[in-house]
């Protein structure tokens, strides 16, 4: 039979397209991705931080050569504009519309809470890097069967507040010599929830007197009037608690040289951008900050993780990831590694065993400085005598070798420079008064 | 106490009172309600920044930048919005209102929507007992003092000022006069942008730029001109003074995060028992 020149060069195409549609990368490509959602704000600092620590760890992943018996890995995004009602909606397209396998969040309190009925309704695995509410957890302990598919791998509120109070001992009354303080917090869950863990339990055990509580609108921009009013009280320092707009407090307590120190919650101040968001302005604030922190010391594969996140995104905002940032990154890693032991996100129940199982733990210098694991069910936190079902799993005591310490404290100095200033272990600076402080 | 209360507040007030006088000249003159005045000041707060903190080109040639980019935001305004929807108030407060909203939109887009502190205009504190007040907001509020009464003499008697008074009393009486109301108007939303942007740097360095800082002053104004009386600067300073003074006891003596609600409560107070404000008149 005599083949014709066109016949032969369609038989060579066919043979060529046969050929590379046996290779190995060729059929990855050709089965279905595996769809991770992100849910969380596009605009802020923080949301930004969860989608590009995912975003480093999804393309890592797929370079290796995907997961999952060769899969990609395909990410998708809904924006939830830090509005609960916009959160229920992206959670219900990230579920019905993109088919996600997996969803990673970087939402706040109120959002989470928000589509967390959802997430028990889909029984769609989900795991929260920014919201810390222990509120959540208790849901978890105390609904298992409807909630066993959500893992938060950041410290809970009151894993954060129990060290905190360590640090009011230690640092605040014993090193300092502080015995009094006015308690200035925003009119936010946030700043309410915090506020009473200050009242309840950090005055009492440290032996600080609350000489002075300023409730202010979250919205307020004239700090003024609010740092007469806590100067006047004589009190030794200010604890603020402040999650809305908190590089405006730091900057006009630096622009007021106001004559008392002043610590407490800025969540502006948990990102490399504060200073330059202060103007340089953000001299002598301290605050509680989750774990990694800007200050800190990182493991090796933590400051590998730095330097492609710089690589990659430059000087683009925020120029260093918040701690969920890191808490993505390693949250993508831990879910799929769970999954390649349970063949999938599904079914549900071999996801769930085998997230519950996963310990990847970070070490510096011989040292235990990371962990991300969970706490399982039923298992007790030794100090606090009560479960975090599904939490990270967070060590509130010292020597902190079983766990990621809850938080350190951060400080920023008048050279524009941050260190971790609690506790020991991780502490990379010493607690300062400004220099305009007598 | 009294001191904690008398020192900020009065120095708070000057600061009101220069956010509140541009809006009411527009409003005296042109007989609209310019919603999109915080614009204006958002605007001079931002090219301030940018100039001063981001170029480095100090503080007097970038305070003169800012206040003339005002001007001429208030001139372009008028002529692509204003002047072709000349009569239909409605629409050119809807079209105020967006053109607001669309400045917001353009600052997150250039500068992010963090919102960021600014290096105060004069650094250093005056402390009187345990009161600390910034030397920024002394010179805000002293500024505001000379602008007001330069408008006031600018206004009694100059020649185009008391063009301008004539358009505020009467539009169609000053034509016959021989005044041209379009460029009486063309000027108010020049000297409004000025104002406004001179506003907004002061307003900036004290508290902090962002891209949403546009609602609140225009809320001050808005106060300012309903308590003050409709077209009277001499009711808008008083006013000024008033709701300066009225927060600052608000937040000093009773609550904090009642400090806005103290003004809103102000503006009803006001609607209901003196609707025309406390200096109401029709003209400036």
């Amino acid at each position: 039979m005599k083949i014709s020149k066109s016949s032969k060069l369609l038989l060579a195409v066919a043979a060529m397209l046969l050929g590379s549609g046996m290779s190995g990368s060729s059929i990855a490509q050709d089965k279905d991705p595996i769809v991770v959602g992100y849910i969380g704000s596009f605009a802020s600092d923080t949301g930004l931080s969860t989608i590009r620590g995912a975003e480093i760890a999804i393309d890592e992943l797929n370079a290796a050569g995907g997961v999952l018996d060769g899969r990609m890995i395909k990410f998708v995004k809904a924006d939830t504009r830090e509005d609960v009602a916009e959160g229920i909606k992206a959670y219900e397209y990230l579920v019905e519309s993109e088919n996600v396998d997996f969803i990673i969040s970087g939402s706040i309190d109120d959002v989470s809470l928000g589509w967390l009925p959802r997430m028990a309704e889909y029984k769609t695995p989900t795991l929260d890097t920014w919201t810390s509410y222990v509120g959540i957890i208790d849901l978890v302990v105390n609904e298992y069967d409807k909630y066993k598919m959500y893992f938060m791998n950041i410290a809970c509120d009151e894993a954060l507040a129990t060290l905190y109070i360590d640090f009011g001992k230690d640092v605040l009354a014993k090193e300092m010599g502080y015995t009094s303080t006015v308690l200035m917090y925003e009119d936010t869950a946030f700043g309410v929830s915090i506020a009473g863990l200050v009242e309840g339990l950090l005055a009492p055990e440290a032996g600080i007197k609350i000489s002075e509580k300023i409730i202010y609108d979250a919205n307020t921009v004239d700090f003024a009037p609010l740092f007469n009013k806590a100067v006047s009280s004589g009190a030794d320092f200010i604890y603020l608690v402040s999650s809305v707009r908190s590089q405006v407090p730091a900057s006009q307590y630096v622009k007021l040289q106001v004559p008392i120190p002043m610590t407490g919650v800025n969540v502006a101040a948990f990102g490399q951008d504060f200073w330059n968001d202060t103007g340089g302005l953000g001299a002598g604030t301290s605050t509680l900050s989750p774990v990694p922190s800007v200050g800190m010391a990182l493991d090796d594969r933590s400051a590998e993780f730095i330097t492609n996140y710089k690589a990659r995104y430059g000087s683009e905002r925020p120029i260093y990831p918040h701690f969920n940032g890191f808490n993505a990154y390693y949250g993508i890693y831990t879910a799929f590694a769970a999954a390649e032991r349970a063949g999938g996100f599904a079914p549900l129940d071999d996801w769930i065993r085998e997230m519950e199982n996963e310990d990847l733990k970070l070490y510096k210098d011989g040292e235990l400085w990371f962990r991300y694991a969970f706490w399982k069910r039923g298992e007790i936190e030794p100090r606090t005598q009560r479960e975090y079902t599904h939490n990270v799993k967070f060590d509130i005591t010292p020597p902190f070798d079983d766990g990621s310490p809850a938080m350190v404290v951060v400080q920023w100095y008048e050279d524009g420079s941050s260190a971790v200033i609690y506790p020991p272990k991780f502490a990379t600076g010493k607690f300062q008064e400004p220099s305009w402080v007598k | 106490m009294l001191i904690q209360i008398l020192l900020p507040g009065l120095l708070l007030s000057g600061l009101y009172a220069l956010i509140a006088i541009g809006f009411t000249m527009i409003f005296s003159v042109g007989r609209v309600l310019n919603l999109g005045y915080g614009a204006f000041i958002m605007f001079g707060g931002y090219i301030y920044y940018q100039s001063a903190q981001i170029l480095g080109l100090g503080k007097v040639p970038s305070f003169v930048i800012a206040t003339a980019a005002g001007v001429l935001l208030g001139l372009i305004v008028y002529v692509i919005l204003i002047r072709k929807l000349k009569g239909d108030a409605i629409a050119i407060e809807i079209s105020t209102l967006i053109f607001a909203i669309v400045t917001q939109a353009a600052i997150i887009v250039v500068f992010s929507p963090s919102p960021k502190s600014m290096w105060p205009l004069i650094p250093g504190v005056l402390r009187v007992g345990d009161v600390i007040v910034t030397y920024n907001l002394v010179v805000a509020a002293v500024t505001s003092w000379v602008v007001l009464a330069a408008l006031f003499l600018f206004i009694g008697k100059t020649h185009i000022g008391r063009a301008i008074r004539a358009v505020s009393m009467d539009p169609k009486g000053a034509v016959i006069s021989g005044i041209d109301p379009d460029r009486i108007n063309l000027i108010i939303w020049g000297l409004s942008g000025g104002l406004g942007a001179m506003a907004g740097i002061f307003l900036a360095t004290y508290t902090q730029l962002a891209p949403a800082m546009w609602v609140a002053p225009l809320i001050i104004a808005v106060a300012v001109v309903i308590v003050g009386g409709i077209g009277s600067i001499l009711g808008g300073l008083v006013a000024a003074h008033v709701i300066g003074m009225l927060e600052t006891i608000t937040t000093t003596l009773i609550a904090a995060e009642l400090r806005g609600v103290a003004t809103m409560l102000l503006i009803i107070l006001v609607l209901i028992i003196a609707p025309k404000g406390l200096f109401g008149k029709a003209e400036l």
